[in-house]
Parts: structure tokens; sequence; C-alpha cells
């Protein structure tokens, strides 16, 4: 049985340490962080135009899609993240061939192909008449905001209204995760639903704050639908968002299912075979607590994210470095062309990262593999502006499966 | 709009204008004071924080040292509020030059300017972060004196002796009649249509604009502009104002202000007062110079760089070499004297130390020119800090924790304390245009996470209420502009990864929009 290391706990990590286990390897993810799953809205964005996969089969060399194996890899890898998640019990909807158009909590439209069944029945494409609700003193979800922007849009909106929330213990603020375990408590939510009901008359379409439920969001969203005789959709908040915890929650639940071993918390360092020549690593050595820790393995798959989540580190003299190996990270070196004039507008380091071969082999000095049994995914690779593609979670899946089919192969 | 009339017009909101506005209303003149944007936009807002003891300037200009050190006493006396006792230290690293702490220590004693040989050993006690190869530690009077919560307690003084302060105001035209300044055209920037002022005396308090303002009236002041640029680190590392000792030079202080230090300052000429864009090797000089210091400083999260716009006179006689030679001093230039044209002054150059003196000195030149008898009561008159207590974290902890005990504090913004209730207040005070001014009003957006989440929180208020010209969308945008502005000289390390927090929230969760 080989044993592989994943290191880094985003959507890439986990998915790879997950099919990976799921192919039968012996699997240990590592981790510093907890990624930026809880910053996402859950959903799987492929490509932001009508329809992502005619986008994506255009694409060549070297966006990390065609590395990777084109639209037949990111088919796959979709094909094993439904049968994954479904088994955790969230149901995503949606196909590559056409997006959602999905509801932001700006009220501006979210192009996606998957996205859970909660917020898949928000699709604007539906263009049912829609009430926006938010809750009395949370903050993170605005109602006005979402029928504003809407509004502009020339979406059908029917009501903007905030609804209050009962018997609430004071003390502390009102945040997305709290209220999410509140609505897990079934007589809180069915008292909860009585308030409300008589506010609701005419309403077909409820739109919501994606805060219902964390690990029971099935049973929370049937029962209020059943209960107050309408269709929810869910919307997701400013972080911590609900949607994007779901789904890392469903995957750890299904790594611990699997048997893999997780070790949090503990800065990984490469390690190279020294017999090997160069040519290989050996596993990692963890800085933990208790002293540096040795764990071997027969392939290294990095999913440690870009800069947001420290795969990649930018120093003030315009070095830029691949935080686990000291790998070579295409860049540019003059730090004042790193960002582009508008904050919400593209940056060119998004576009900075380490090149690959077509086994996700981060490349060494001379083009070629930096070692034999290295690979890398999701956000560390170079070559695609993800927010600007809208295709962040898209390259996440097909790269982590393309690495973890090479690493086992 | 109707024609006001006024004995005093006042053109410019900073410190200088707001101070001669306050002394002219303390003595019973009517004012009007005229601001073209926010209080606390321009210079006197973009500063180091630091209430000068007058040791910097004992060597390079004592008569500047002198008004330092009786302005900073006569401060402590009258806003206490506004300043926090921080003390300060000058310092002797193996950088400076070694015999300049004898001569500099010499110069204190001849400006009256206190100052006190501490051991270096004594001065670690007091900053362990500081350089422990410091030879020399002598303690002066210097403190952090924060000028929006100055500039607040000063427009509400004016306010409430019955003189007007217009925010968002432009002077477009000075009215001339007969050999004098007679008033001012002004065009309101919020909404409405111009309309003049007519005043018996006009003052010129615009500080880099202020030859810009006197060429409306066709004379010329020979004005030269220098940039200064200053970073906030994201903690305080020391809590002491911390000086080299040795001749004043770029990035030669520390000033811990609220829950910050900032590092001062360099000194570029420039040719506009809008020309306020950083360079990097001004960065990287502040945290070079910054490290000689505090040698650990490169460890600490750089929060924002921002950049004021000094004025300083430069008449022909002045053969000066550079910047840092001409006088830091005030000028007071009556145009009936100089250019033979009545009813204007124009003030600028000085400190915010010595904006009470300036605005003493201006005043009493007006009462001479008015044919008024009547002494300056701003030395010995309390200011008072005004109903709008602005960010006073201990009040807000304390006002947020009594909130807790019955229900919900309401907290938009987490890393600066603003509940939602304090916007609302804000909201109905009616200066507020965008939310860059609910961040200088109440500091909402300035912490750690630089308005990522509260900035939503805020906007949604706007939406809520109808307030603001702008759409929510538009108010965003235009917020994380500003934002961005100081983030990014500073774009690399955990600043940059805090950016990049920022985007992933707006452009990948919310899908916020570019321009409208």
């Amino acid at each position: 049985m080989k044993h592989l290391i994943v290191v880094g706990a985003g959507l890439t990590g986990l998915f790879a340490a997950a099919l990976a286990a799921a192919r039968g390897a012996r699997v240990t993810l590592v981790a510093r962080g907890r990624g930026s799953l809880a910053l996402s809205h859950g959903c799987i964005d492929l490509w932001a135009t009508k329809s992502p996969s005619r986008s994506i089969r255009r694409l060549r060399h070297p966006h990390p899609y065609a590395l990777a194996g084109g639209f037949p890899r990111l088919q796959s890898a979709l094909a094993d993240f439904i049968y994954l998640l479904d088994r955790q019990g969230i149901e995503y909807h949606g196909a590559p061939s056409r997006n959602h158009r999905l509801i932001t909590a700006l009220g501006t439209a979210h192009l996606t192909a998957l996205a859970p069944f909660s917020l898949a029945a928000g699709d604007l494409n539906r263009a049912e008449p829609i009430v926006v609700a938010g809750f009395e003193g949370f903050f993170d979800f605005s109602p006005h905001l979402v029928a504003s922007g809407l509004q502009r849009q020339g979406a059908d909106i029917q009501d903007c209204l905030t609804l209050p929330l009962i018997e609430l213990p004071p003390g502390r603020e009102r945040f997305a995760t709290d209220l999410a375990r509140l609505f897990e408590t079934p007589e809180w939510r069915r008292e909860l639903a009585r308030s409300w009901k008589p506010r609701l008359t005419g309403v077909r379409h409820l739109a919501l704050p994606a805060v219902l439920g964390l690990e029971h969001n099935f049973i929370v969203w049937q029962e209020l639908q059943d209960l107050l005789a309408l269709t929810i959709s869910e919307i997701p908040t400013l972080p911590p968002s609900l949607p994007g915890i779901r789904l890392e929650r469903a995957l750890r639940r299904s790594l611990s299912s699997a048997g893999v071993q997780i070790i949090e918390g503990s800065r990984a360092v490469g390690r190279v075979d020294g017999r090997s020549g160069g040519q290989l690593v050996s596993g990692v050595v963890l800085q933990t607590a208790g002293g540096p820790r040795l764990i071997a393995a027969d392939a290294v798959i990095l999913a440690t994210g870009g800069v947001l989540n420290g795969g990649l580190v930018f120093h003030e003299d315009g070095r830029v470095q691949e935080s686990v190996f000291d790998l070579p990270v295409a860049h540019d070196d003059d730090r004042t062309r790193w960002l582009g004039s508008d904050p919400f507008g593209s940056h060119p380091y998004a576009l900075f990262g380490l090149h690959v071969d077509q086994h996700m082999r981060p490349l060494g000095a001379n083009a070629k593999p930096a070692f034999e049994n290295l690979f890398a995914a999701g956000s560390l690779l170079a070559g695609a502006d993800r927010s600007r593609e809208g295709s962040r979670q898209g390259i996440d899946l097909a790269t982590a499966h393309c690495a973890v089919e090479a690493a086992l192969a | 709009m109707p024609t006001l009339s006024t004995q005093v017009l006042v053109i410019g909101g900073g410190a200088t204008g707001l101070g001669i506005a306050w002394d002219a209303a303390l003595r019973g003149l009517k004012v009007i004071l005229l601001e073209q944007g926010d209080l606390a936009q321009g210079t006197s807002g973009r500063y180091h924080g630091l209430l000068h003891s007058g040791g910097r300037y004992v060597t390079s200009d004592p008569h500047s040292a002198r008004d330092c050190a009786r302005e900073n006493a006569i401060l402590r006396r009258i806003i206490p509020a506004a300043i926090e006792d921080t003390g300060g230290l000058f310092v002797s690293t193996p950088a400076d030059p070694p015999q300049f702490a004898d001569r500099w220590l010499e110069a204190c004693g001849r400006c009256n300017v206190p100052a006190q040989e501490i051991t270096p050993a004594q001065a670690l006690r007091r900053e362990p972060m500081l350089n422990p190869r410091i030879s020399r530690a002598f303690y002066v009077n210097d403190a952090s004196l924060n000028s929006f919560h100055l500039l607040h307690a000063l427009t509400e003084s004016v306010r409430s002796s019955g003189c007007q302060v217009l925010l968002w105001h432009q002077v477009v035209a000075l009215l001339i009649a007969r050999q004098a300044v007679v008033g001012a055209r002004v065009r309101p920037l919020a909404q409405g249509e111009e309309f003049s002022i007519l005043a018996d005396v006009v003052v010129n308090a615009t500080g880099p604009w202020t030859a810009a303002v006197a060429a409306l009236a066709g004379l010329h002041i020979p004005l030269t502009l220098g940039k200064g640029t200053l970073i906030a680190m994201a903690s305080r590392v020391v809590n002491t104002v911390i000086n080299r000792c040795k001749p004043p030079s770029d990035g030669d202080i520390i000033v811990p202000v609220d829950t910050v230090n900032v590092l001062g300052t360099t000194d570029v000429p420039v040719s506009s007062p809008e020309q306020r864009s950083i360079e990097p090797w001004e960065i990287d000089l502040l945290l070079a110079e910054g490290e000689i210091l505090i040698p650990s400083l490169s460890q600490y999260r750089p929060l924002r760089a921002w950049a004021g716009i000094r004025p300083l006179y430069r008449p022909q006689e002045v053969e000066a070499i550079n910047n840092r030679s001409i006088t830091r001093g005030h000028i007071i230039l009556d145009h009936a004297e100089n250019d033979s044209l009545g009813g204007l002054i124009s003030v600028f150059g000085g400190k915010l130390t010595t904006f009470r003196l300036m605005a003493e000195q201006t005043v009493d030149l007006i009462c001479r020119r008015l044919g008024i008898r009547s002494p300056s009561l701003t030395a010995e008159t309390p200011l008072q800090p005004g109903h709008r207590r602005h960010y006073s974290l201990p009040a807000r902890l304390t006002s947020i924790e009594s909130a807790r005990a019955t229900g919900h504090p309401d907290l938009l913004c987490e890393c600066e304390v603003v509940s939602k209730g304090e916007v609302l207040t804000a909201l109905q005070g009616g200066d507020v245009a965008e939310l860059a001014d609910l961040m200088r009003d109440l500091r909402l957006g300035m912490g750690p996470c630089q308005g990522t989440f509260c900035a939503y929180r805020a906007a949604a208020v706007l939406a809520e209420v109808g307030a603001g010209a702008q759409t929510p969308q538009q108010a965003l945008h235009a917020f994380a502009s500003e934002r961005s502005r100081g983030l990014s000289p500073l774009a690399w390390g955990t600043t940059l990864r805090q950016m990049a927090l920022q985007h992933r929230v707006y452009v990948d969760l919310l899908h916020a929009e570019v321009t409208d």
C-alpha cells in the first residue's frame, strides 16, 4: 500500500486526501491551519461564462485546467466530488454545461456550476418573485444590500424584510455559526417558524442568510419549508460562511471514516531523499511543539494554497517563496507590479505560483520535474486568475484529482 | 441661497483654521469656517500624532523648539482628553553621531526644553524592545496628540459658540472690491448652489493649498510642498515616543498612537497637494530606520502607510539646500502689508503642536485690523471633548460590556469597537457622505482587518436608512479603494495576505462590482 502525505487542509487537500484514501492509499494529511473554506460560498465555480464546459475545452497549456487533462479530467473530478459529498449528506446540484445564477449577499449574481441543494434553490434563472429576509441583530447579511443589488439587475424582488429571532442568550454578537447551531435545535426552530408565519403570507420563495444548520442542514431546510409552506433558498453570508464550513466538515467526516490520519497545527518542511541523488522526496518534517517529527512517505502532494493560505510567501525585496520545499515560483520580482489598480479587479500576483508538468509535478530550474514523487495542486499553481475566471474550486478539484492519480500510479 | 455675512471668514478646516475660528469665537467675533473636505482629511489628519516636546528642533530651529515647549504645556492643560502622556525618549544608537548627544542636551537647556538623562538600562526597562546597544538616553515631554479628537473638539467648541463650520464647501473665488478681499464665492460639494459670503477679514489657512487660494486673489506666495510618508505598525511595540538623538532626518521617530505605532517620516519635494503617492524607497527607508531603533520591527505587521503634505515657506532671499533646512516655524502674512491687498491674511507652516499659538497671533492681527481690543483666551479655556467622544477605546469597551449584560452590543467593527448605534448617531450628525467619513469619525475600518468585515455591515446601514449620495455598492468600492491606497505600498508578507483575504471575500464570495 502506498503512503501518501497531503500538505494542506483546504478544499484541494481535503479532496485529494479523500480521493486517495478511496483509491486504497494510506494517507496522512498535515496542515498548519484550517484552509479557507470558511471564507467560501461552498459552491464549485468552474468558469464564469454561460457554459463553463465550452470555455474550459478551449483552454491550452499552461492553464492548470489544460495541464491537468482538460475537460475530461474535470468531469471525473466532479463525479468523484459529487459522490463523496452525497455520501456525507450534501447533495450538489448542477452540471458543467450550464451555470446557476445565484444571489450573493451584495445582491450581485454569482455564476457557478455546482451548488449545495439549499443554495441551488435560489437560482435566478427560475425567475420567480423572491422575498429576501435577514435577521434582527445579524449584520453579516443585509436584505437591504441584497435587494438594492438585485433591483439593479432587474430581478423580481417582491419584498425585503428583517425577521426577529427569539430568546437568544444575551452577552455576545450574533454570528453565523452560533445561529446555525441554534437552528439545529428542533423546538427553537419550530417556535421561530410559528412566529414568522403571519408575516410571510403570500410569500412563495423566501431567501434567507445561509445559517440554516451546520451538520443537519438538510433537515432544517426541509422542515422550515414544510412549516412555512414555501420554498426557502440560502444566500451565503460574510465569513464565517456556513456552506463552506459544511463542505469542510463533510470532507473531514469522509476522511475520518476512511481512516486518514490528520496532523494539524504544525509547519511542514520538505525533506529530500539523500540516497536518490536529489531525485525523490522522502516526506516532510513537522515542526511540532515537542520538536521536529519526521513523516516518511512514498509521495507528497502540496495543497498549501497561494498567498492567502501561506503556500506562497511574498517578501519585501520581491522574492516569492514556496513554503514547504522552497520550489521555484514563477513571479515578477518587482513588488510594485504585484497589484492591479482596482481593489476588486484582477491582480498580477494571482497568476504567480508553481509551474507543473502534466502529472502536477512542480518544475525545477531546468524545466524538468524537481522531484519524481512530489506533486502540487490548487491555488499554489501558476497560470490562472481564479477570481477573474470564476474557476477556483474547479481548478482545485481537477488538479487534486490529477495529482492523486499520478502519485498513486 | 442668499449671501451670508460675517466678521471673519476662515478658509481651511485643519488645526490652524479651526484654531483661529475657536480663538476668534472666544473673543466674541462672528466666524464662518469653510472646509473643502471632511475634518482631518488634510495635513492635520495625516501626521504622526506627536505632541512635540521641542526636543526635535533644539539644534536646527531653536525658536520652534521654544514654541513647542510652551505650547506642549498649554495643550496638556486645555485638552487632556486628546493627549496620551506617553513621554518621549531621545536615544543614541550605534548609527548616530556620538558627539551629538551632549550638543543636543546643551541646546535643550538653552531652549527651555526639559530633558533628563537616564541610563540605557533604565530606558530598556521602560521599553524592552529598544535596541539594546543604545549608548545614551534622555527623557523628554513628548506625548501623542490625537488630531482627529482635537479637530472634533475644536469644531464643537466653534459651533457651540454660535459660529458656523461648513464641511464639504469649496472656495471657488475671492471677492475683491477697492483693493481689498471682501468675501468669497463658495461651492457646496455635496448639494446645493453656489453662494457668497461677505467678510471683514478673510483668513487663508489652507495648508498645502495656501498658494492656490492666494492665487484666487492674484497673489503669489513662494511656497514649496514637502511630502512626509508615515507607516502605522499594527501593534504598539513601544509605549513611549522614541526619537533618534541626531540632527532631524528621515525616519527618526516612532510614536505610539491609540492602538498602533507610527513610523515617521520622509520629506520629499512635491509640486501639488494631491501628490501623495508613496514610493517604495520611502517605505524601505522608514522600516530600515525603524529597525535601528527596534531590531525586531520586521516581525511586526505594517498596517498601512499614508502621506501628508507640509507647506514650507521659501522666499527668494532664503538660500535653502533642502526642505529640512527651511523653517518649520509658522508664517502669518498680512497681504495688506505685503501686497497692498487688504482684508486677507494667509497663515501657514508651523506644527500641529503650535496650532494654538498661530491662532492666537493671527486673531491678534485680525483684532488690530478690526480695531477691537480683546485678548486671546485660548491658553486658559479648556476645550471640551464634546458630546461625541471620538474613539477612546477604554470608554468604548466599558459601554460594550454594559450592553452585553442586557442584550447585544450590536458591534459593526470589532477591531475598533464601533457599534451600529454609533454609526446611526454619526449619520444623524449629517456630515457623512461616504464610508470614509465614518472611518474618520469613528475609526470604523481602521483596525487590523482594514474594513474587510465592517465595510459590508456599514454599507448595510447606509442602505437601510438610505443615507449618502452613492449606492451601497459604490460606497463599498470607494471605501475599498481608499483603504487599498494605504495598504498597497506595504503589499507583501502579512499585509498582502490581508489584502488577499479582502479580495477573497469581496470578489470571490460577494462578487462586488469593479466600477459603476
